[in-house]
């Protein structure tokens, strides 16, 4: 199993969210989160914005979604036809275990 | 060394962060999130709740009746606590299992998910210790 975390635009989250539901992957959990990219922020004249809004999307998967998901997440957290400077990153993470709380039991 | 990420109910944040300490964890880190699980299939798990969700709503309301499934069934984002713990490997079971039972509720669903994560590296920044002598 593998953790996808998506920061993505607070603007996009909701599109992102609607397509992964689509998609077949309905659980997630997000976070509203504050981070700079390799931009440092954003500059106007002296003053930096360095603490930049975003939405942190949680996904928990199989290993064999992962291209799957890359794909929903990549085609909906875009601006623009190419992509634009702060449309996020993906970080994916491995996972050991999972249990869900309501049944105690291993797995997704 | 693993990270232990346990998403739960928000009114569950207190019985559960006791249950950490008597189950000996140094500390955690609490965030709020908003999250959503798998769409709940059997209709009959959820009717009660329902029912006793609508009985608060305005019945003249056409909206109440999606409003209140999509809460119930997964479909909606509802708020919920993310707990970040760093944890010995051998602590890890008994962690988990002092979790899930102070968070299980007779609802069945919707109780939250808890993720085992491994961890490369950990650092105390007051004394710069690494690995598991930081946690």
């Amino acid at each position: 199993m593998i953790m996808v975390r998506a920061i993505v635009r607070p603007d996009k989250k909701d599109s992102v969210l609607q397509e992964l539901s689509r998609a077949g992957f309905n659980a997630a959990t997000v976070v509203d989160v504050v981070g700079r990219g390799k931009q440092n922020g954003i500059k106007f004249g002296d003053i930096v914005y360095d603490e930049i809004p975003k939405s942190l999307i949680m996904v928990v998967i199989e290993e064999t979604e992962k291209d799957k998901i890359l794909d929903v997440i990549l085609r909906h957290a875009k601006v623009g036809e190419n992509g634009s400077f702060g449309d996020g990153k993906i970080f994916i993470s491995a996972i050991d275990e999972v249990y869900t709380v309501s049944s105690g039991l291993a797995g997704l | 060394m693993k990270e232990i990420i346990a998403v739960i109910r928000m009114n569950k944040v207190g019985p559960t962060k006791k249950a950490l300490v008597e189950a000996g964890v140094a500390g955690f880190t609490a965030l709020k999130a908003i999250g959503r699980g798998k769409v709940v299939e059997n209709i009959e798990i959820i009717a009660d709740r329902k029912k006793q969700l609508l009985a608060k709503t305005n019945p003249e309301d056409p909206k109440a009746e999606q409003v209140a499934t999509e809460f119930l069934d997964g479909r909606g984002l509802f708020p919920c606590r993310m707990f970040t713990i760093l944890v010995h490997d051998e602590q890890v079971k008994t962690i988990v299992q002092a979790i899930i039972k102070v968070n299980k509720t007779e609802h069945k669903v919707g109780d939250g998910k808890i993720f085992i994560l491994p961890l490369v590296d950990a650092v105390r920044v007051r004394t710069n210790e690494h690995g598991d002598a930081a946690i």
